[in-house]
């Protein structure tokens, strides 16, 4: 399953990136997962620049990113990515600690494609992430307001 | 009976009349004007015969060559008025004239070129004094003493009136607007009372007034007098007829004479009070028979009178000065009202008694935008408001006074208007904003013994002058005017504007600074709850999430009572987390801007319902579901509202075998109610007040699960929609919630 694209996951913290790897790990989802620990190093994995200038694997299916991260933030991440012709159709997926509705309005302006709040409980979060490596949208937020979801 | 319109065009005419140059006097004494230079007659009156002298021939002649013996004992006077620099009549000497047994009182007084001698005839039986030596010490003694306008006048009449022997002495003051009323009276029963009296300006012309002002006396003992002519018409060198302003003989308006003719009375004599330079009133009196007061007398009455003026004047002077001080006391009471309120016009509000005295109004108003408050005898809402348009549209000062609202705005007057006269007081710098105060119609306010409302009697068809008919066409002249606002009420006014322009100012800028104060304080606490759902949910979730891991990987190797630890910390931890999850959405309901629009109540209800249903489990609910047509409300907020309600609900009838909720709409006037009614645990009624607030909780954690934020959500979110909400229940019989939306932000479904 060589072929198959990675999920990339941008995740700072330790404790969500454990969890969360553990999820995805029972989920059985086969994708390999390339973990970026900034803003930074998730830009220069998608620009194949810097320690990932030699990369070989193809672009990530998904991108998982935590919002509040060094460096650079997630929501700049998502901005830098939604802004270039060449990475656009990449699906990014907001997975943060943030309940905050002006974080998600502006997510959705950046053209976020999901925008999920991690759940206190260990069970929604493994069932989230599960359900993200099948179909990222099942737990999405729409965007307040009714405002526009970008494809 | 002729209207007073006429009436007013008839004493216009006197206006006209040349009341300084009658060509006539009196027949009760002789005048002979002197010219300056050389004493040669210049004018007889036709009576000179009385001097036993021909009128014709003595004119031209040296007056000590024509009457030498007149001449020697007037010397003293001529020289002495000769040698005065100001008009106006001198002493009078008394003179005796052997031969024709002529007994007279003289006088004289300067007229430009010529000295203008007058003998008033002094015979025994002739003249009518009263009492001839005024016992003015004691006079002067009582004046002073004396510390009320209505005493004083009284006083004054008496001893006027004891000095001369007229039926009637009264005190008679001008207004600003030179419109008469009687202030005291002293009488016998001869004439009527006029006291309270009121009489148009027009009564005595604008020239009259000028001459009462520079002459100070006046004097008519008969008016059934035969007017004699002056001799010549007009003075030989300047051809003018002789002016007689300062001439006690002066012969008087026909208009007049009707007029006393049409009051029952035959003699008068009025003495003019300045104050200053201005006329302020006249000492007037009258008989119903011919009197004469001889020149000695009158002159005492004159003295008498210039003390009562400067009299009256001090008293007017401390009385205003007791007013305006009055006035400041209770405009600085107001200002205590004011500072002690949210808002300056609360302050005015809650003080009614204060707001119109200080202004000695019946009514007034606050316009503040579009409110207005009525104070008092006020005008409607909608005439305020076109008050207030006319006052932005003419008027740029701070502070506009009127006494005839109706003659500025050029509007017929309305008898019963309780806004003849206006007082306003801008109270913004861009003049949007006032606070006005209102006075009726003066006629309303003024009432005379005599009955002022008794038309003149049916005989009375042709008297076109009489106090009555005066009266009548002062009732005309002052209709639709209120008092005028005093100097000392426009003042206090003045600084009460400037008092209350400083607190909204200052309350602008602490207005100002507190909205800096609290969209700093805002922006901290979004800052704190952005940092809290951040770094405070994300410790709960990680002990949740590595409890679970322990328990799903390691939990068969633990005892009993270890997993039991376990999913302790994992509830804990998760409730702890929820906790926040609710905080977070408590505050932002708070911060969150609305997005209001139709929304069908019954969808709403409906989804919240499916949602619950793995709360619902298999347990039995009878939902008793309205008609709840459809509210103007943010639809994520108010659904959150519902969810609330309904998820208490059907948490608190959990012991009951046939839970009942029962959801449903009630609308009034003023609001739409939308309740939910369980059989569950209810509360009592004593914790109601608890029962909204934030962690605020009436059951025990083991009976109910919760945080305490829910209903605090709710009424959050019903405040923000200008709603409110409500509960009732009792221990074990249930509990019904009610939301009430105000009527504008709903709408039945049609």
């Amino acid at each position: 399953m060589a072929d198959l694209k990675p999920i990339l996951l941008v995740e700072d913290s330790p404790n969500d990136l454990e969890l969360t790897m553990t999820a995805l790990e029972q989920s059985q989802i086969a994708n390999p997962v390339v973990v970026a620990r900034d803003g930074a190093e998730a830009l220069d994995y998608l620009y194949r620049r810097g320690p990932f200038e030699n990369r070989q694997d193809r672009d990530p299916a998904v991108i998982l990113l935590d919002l509040k991260l060094p460096k650079i933030d997630g929501l700049e991440v998502l901005a830098k990515v939604k802004s270039d012709p060449a990475l656009r159709s990449l699906p990014i997926v907001m997975l943060t600690s943030s309940r905050e509705e002006s974080d998600l309005v502006r997510s959705y302006q950046l053209g976020v494609n999901a925008f999920v709040v991690k759940p206190v409980g260990f069970e929604d979060f493994f069932k989230a992430i599960r359900e993200l490596g099948v179909f990222w949208a099942l737990l999405n937020e729409p965007p307040p307001g009714g405002g526009m979801l970008k494809p | 009976m002729s209207s007073p319109k006429a009436n007013l065009a008839d004493l216009d005419t006197c206006a006209q009349e040349p009341i300084r140059i009658p060509g006539k006097i009196q027949p009760h004494g002789v005048l002979i004007a002197l010219s300056g230079e050389d004493a040669s007659i210049v004018h007889v009156s036709f009576n000179v015969s009385r001097l036993g002298l021909d009128g014709e021939s003595v004119l031209g002649q040296r007056f000590d060559e024509a009457v030498p013996t007149l001449a020697r004992q007037l010397q003293p006077l001529l020289d002495e008025v000769r040698g005065r620099q100001e008009d106006g009549p001198s002493r009078a000497i008394m003179i005796e004239l052997t031969g024709t047994g002529g007994r007279f009182e003289a006088s004289a007084h300067r007229c430009g070129d010529l000295l203008i001698v007058e003998l008033e005839d002094a015979r025994a039986g002739v003249a009518t004094a009263g009492e001839p030596d005024p016992d003015l010490r004691a006079f002067v003694r009582r004046l002073q003493s004396t510390a009320s306008l209505d005493h004083l006048c009284a006083l004054a009449t008496d001893e006027i009136r004891r000095m001369t022997g007229f039926d009637r002495v009264m005190v008679y003051r001008f207004d600003e607007n030179w419109n008469g009323t009687v202030l005291g009276e002293s009488r016998n029963d001869v004439l009527p009372s006029y006291l309270d009296l009121r009489f148009p300006a027009s009564d005595i012309p604008a020239q009259a007034r000028e001459l009462y002002r520079i002459s100070p006396i006046r004097i008519i003992p008969d008016a059934a007098y035969e007017p004699v002519p002056i001799l010549p018409v007009l003075t030989p060198g300047t051809d003018k007829p002789l002016d007689l302003s300062f001439a006690a003989l002066r012969s008087v308006s026909p208009v007049h004479i009707e007029y006393m003719h049409n009051m029952g009375t035959r003699s008068s004599m009025s003495i003019s009070i300045l104050q200053g330079d201005r006329l302020w009133g006249l000492i007037s009196c009258h008989s119903r028979e011919a009197r004469r007061v001889l020149p000695q007398i009158r002159n005492a009455c004159d003295f008498l009178a210039q003390i009562f003026a400067l009299q009256v004047g001090a008293l007017e002077q401390a009385a205003s000065a007791t007013h305006r001080m009055h006035l400041s006391s209770v405009q600085t009471k107001l200002l205590g009202f004011m500072a002690e309120e949210d808002s300056f016009v609360s302050g005015l509000l809650e003080h009614p008694a204060e707001f119109l005295e200080v202004a000695e109004a019946s009514g007034g108003a606050i316009v503040v935008g579009d409110s207005i408050r009525l104070i008092g005898e006020a005008p409607s809402v909608s005439e305020v408001r076109d008050l207030a348009d006319w006052l932005r549209r003419e008027h740029k000062a701070d502070l506009v006074a009127t006494d005839s609202l109706a003659r500025d705005r050029g509007l017929p007057a309305t008898e019963t208007s309780p806004a003849a006269g206006l007082l306003a007081m801008s109270i913004s710098q861009v003049h949007t904003d006032y606070v006005m105060w209102f006075r009726p119609e003066v006629v309303q306010t003024v009432k005379w013994g005599g009955d002022p409302t008794k038309a003149v009697s049916a005989q009375d068809g042709s008297i076109r002058l009489h106090p009555r008919k005066s009266f009548e066409i002062w009732r005309e002249t002052v209709r639709g005017q209120s008092l005028p606002w005093s100097r000392n009420i426009i003042e206090t006014v003045r600084e009460l504007r400037n008092a209350v322009v400083g607190i909204v100012l200052k309350r602008a800028e602490e207005l100002a600074s507190l909205t800096v104060e609290l969209q700093r304080s805002n922006k901290e606490l979004e800052a704190f709850s952005y940092s809290v759902s951040h770094d405070l949910r994300a410790p709960f979730r990680h002990i949740v999430g590595y409890s679970e891991m322990l328990r799903n990987q390691e939990g068969s190797r633990l005892s009993e009572r270890g997993r039991r630890y376990i999913d302790t910390v994992i509830e804990a931890a998760f409730s702890a987390g929820t906790l926040v999850d609710n905080l977070l959405s408590f505050s932002q309901m708070g911060r969150a801007t609305l997005n209001k629009r139709a929304v069908d109540l019954n969808m709403i209800v409906e989804d919240v319902i499916r949602r619950m249903a793995p709360d619902i489990g298999d347990r039995q609910i009878d939902w008793r579901i309205g008609r709840l047509g459809s509210v103007r409300v943010d639809p994520v907020m108010f659904k959150l509202a519902v969810e609330n309600l309904i998820s208490n609900a059907v948490k608190y009838t959990r012991g009951r075998d046939v839970a009942v909720i029962e959801i449903g709409r009630t609308d009034d006037q003023s609001e739409s109610v939308i309740f939910v009614r369980d059989n569950g645990a209810g509360f009592d009624m004593r914790y109601v007040n608890k029962l909204f607030g934030v962690f605020q909780r009436l059951h025990r954690a083991e009976e109910f699960e919760g945080t305490g934020i829910g209903l605090a959500n709710v009424r959050r979110i019903l405040e923000r929609h200008s709603g409110r909400v409500w509960a009732e229940g009792a221990l074990d019989q249930g509990a019904t919630f009610h939301m009430a939306l105000p009527n504008q932000e709903a709408a039945r479904n049609g």
